[in-house]
């Protein structure tokens, strides 16, 4: 028997399994195939295909239509300065937030699983509150705080005699900053609340009785315990970092990905060099999710 | 190693009392077994003594030194748990030598104490292993060297072996005493087995609704309990009333004569365990209703006339008492304990 006629064969074995199944595991598989295929249905029309057009369009000889063969765009991306910088900014800056967001995010958890308090649902709603917000939104909420009329800057210039004009941070990187911070704590508490219910108490228990104080059973005992939850915070949070773009657009204050793709688009249509961000942008997530994956698992640690 | 004494501690959670007015002391080198149903209020009073939990009134003390508010870390408790609790981010001597690392040890000399507490726990071998790739019996016995390495004033055990097995329960308990024994520690024993705080502890503790029903040695609650509920609680009871008059009391199927029942005025109670029955041609009836093979002994449920269940032991080499028997039993007044 050749191997084709023994592929299709087994093709049309599974195939039948999955129409007419008889076993149990037979059954079981045609539900996972069930439950999944509306998702990668919809991820081949909303993701594959885009992202093939989106390769073609960035080797595209022509500005406004698909056609004819052309690196220039790479080129251009690999070559000139700004796109350097582009991508420089978009890292250091995303990372930066993430990073701070973790932090306030772990904080958060560890509050809100470990304490039983008064208006625990008030603060619960409060800290997922910015993740129902509009960048934009976000934007302006620090404009009203941190800009020339903001309340905190007239505040600090009331007590200090300073002008506005020289504390408004809003437009800053700092403000910036503050924005992106506000959005992704929601996201990074999120994972970590699931994390902190898996924890072990008995075990952080174990280590204050053995003489560790609160911070040394968290170093010791807690962050090993909740690292694949820090690591899966830092990856959700990264990622919806990269991607902020109405804070960025109002407060205009650093040049990173998303905006650099809105501005050639928007200024003379640069089809083929936004293709070109687009792509590279897919492919970093991409890698950087499944190489960061394999950080989640704990390692036993020496004495 | 302290003595440790509980001074009316009391613990309430709102309106919910958890404990109430808990007076005892564990004394130096003794192991104290506290017994009770759940909710009773066991695990809460080893969490007061260990720091974890609040009272909400009354002193805890190691020695003489007020400890109340003390935080865990600085009481110097040693704690094993019924989960095991163990680090698996650490290797098992790393989880031996975790509270001398604390305590400032230098490596090489928490390393030793570590490797010997494990050698002495009979798992040496295992020093290098991930505590999660070991059975639950090599798990607890880790947990129990990680505890006694710090040489706490006092080692809480909270439920240890109920997770294990029966024959491994068996082993391990005897291990466990042995060597709190030679270590002379002071021990606190939370357990809702009784059978294995008879085997382990010097006294019992009984719970029950957050105050101490009774406390002393094994044989004291087990023989002469306080009252109906100890009598319940520890091992199995018949538990039988009637109107005591001078040093007789009737007790509808039979009267029986006692000097220890001159002290009771009106009602008497009478804690007879399954042991204090036997087979007797002179004694009273009774039809036996079902009969359990537990191995070196038969339980049986027998019916009195007056509807009255009596549960009834016996060597199963000795006795052959089969389902529907009509038995002539007689009370044995020595195994019989007279309740005010």
């Amino acid at each position: 028997m050749s191997s084709q006629t023994h592929e299709t064969e087994t093709f049309t074995a599974v195939a039948t399994a999955l129409i007419r199944p008889e076993t149990e595991q037979e059954r079981e598989r045609r539900r996972i195939v069930v439950m999944c295929l509306p998702f990668f249905v919809l991820a081949t029309f909303a993701a594959f295909i885009p992202l093939v057009v989106m390769a073609r369009m960035s080797v595209s000889a022509d500005q406004f239509e698909n056609s004819g063969f052309s690196m220039e765009a790479w080129y251009t991306l690999a070559t000139e300065s700004v796109y350097l910088t582009v991508a420089w900014n978009t890292l250091w800056f995303a990372t930066l937030a993430t990073v701070a967001s973790v932090i306030f995010g772990v904080g958060i958890s560890h509050a809100l699983e470990k304490y039983e308090f008064p208006f625990k649902g008030f603060v619960v709603s409060m800290i997922s509150f910015p993740i129902a917000l509009p960048g934009i939104v976000v934007a302006f909420m620090i404009i009203v705080l941190l800009g020339r009329q903001g309340l905190l800057t007239h505040t600090v210039a009331f007590f200090t005699g300073g002008s506005p004009l020289d504390i408004a941070v809003a437009t800053t990187v700092f403000g910036l900053f503050c924005g992106y911070v506000y959005s992704l704590i929601p996201r990074s508490t999120m994972v970590l609340r699931g994390t902190y219910t898996e924890v072990n108490t008995d075990a952080e228990e174990a280590a204050r009785a053995l003489g560790a104080g609160s911070l040394r059973t968290f170093y010791h005992v807690t962050l090993p315990e909740i690292r694949p939850g820090v690591v899966a915070a830092f990856i959700l949070t990264f990622r919806s970092a990269l991607a902020i773009f109405g804070t960025v657009l109002v407060l205009q204050s650093l040049n990173v990905a998303t905006l650099r793709i809105d501005r050639e688009i928007a200024v003379g249509f640069n089809s083929q060099i936004a293709g070109a961000i687009g792509l590279i942008y897919f492919a970093f997530i991409l890698a950087f999710t499944f190489v960061s994956l394999r950080f989640t698992e704990t390692d036993v640690v020496e004495i | 190693m302290a003595e440790v004494t509980l001074e009316k501690l009391h613990k309430r959670y709102g309106d919910e009392t958890a404990v109430e007015s808990l007076d005892f002391t564990v004394h130096d080198g003794e192991t104290l077994g506290v017994v009770g149903p759940s909710g009773c209020g066991k695990t809460t009073t080893l969490r007061m003594i260990a720091g974890f939990e609040t009272p909400t009134d009354g002193v805890v003390r190691f020695d003489s030194e007020d400890v109340t508010h003390v935080p865990p870390e600085k009481r110097n408790v040693g704690l094993v748990f019924q989960s095991y609790a163990l680090f698996n981010n650490m290797s098992v001597l790393a989880n031996v030598a975790f509270g001398l690392k604390m305590e400032g040890v230098g490596k090489e000399e928490r390393r030793e104490r570590a490797q010997e507490l494990l050698d002495m726990l009979g798992i040496g071998d295992l020093g290098d292993r991930s505590p999660e790739s070991l059975s639950g019996g090599q798990q607890q016995r880790v947990g129990l060297a990680r505890a006694l390495a710090i040489e706490p004033d006092i080692l809480l055990l909270d439920e240890p072996m109920t997770g294990l097995d029966a024959k491994l329960k068996t082993r391990l308990r005897t291990e466990m005493s042995n060597l709190l024994e030679e270590l002379g520690v002071t021990a606190l024993y939370v357990t809702h087995d009784q059978e294995e705080a008879m085997a382990m502890c010097d006294r019992i503790a009984v719970l029950n609704d957050g105050h101490i029903e009774q406390i002393g040695t094994p044989d004291t609650v087990y023989e002469q309990p306080a009252n109906t509920f100890v009598a319940n609680f520890i091992g199995t009871s018949n538990v039988l009333r009637g109107k005591a008059n001078g040093d007789s009391v009737d007790l509808g199927f039979t009267r029986v004569q006692d000097e220890r029942l001159e002290a009771v005025n009106g009602e008497a109670t009478l804690i007879a365990r399954p042991e204090a029955f036997d087979v007797d041609d002179d004694g009273f009836e009774a039809q036996v209703r079902d009969v359990h093979y537990l191995g070196e002994r038969i339980q049986a449920t027998a019916e009195l006339p007056d509807g009255t269940d009596l549960t009834l032991k016996f060597d199963s080499f000795d006795r052959q008492v089969s389902a529907d028997d009509v038995v002539s039993l007689a009370l044995d007044l020595d195994d019989v304990h007279v309740v005010d």
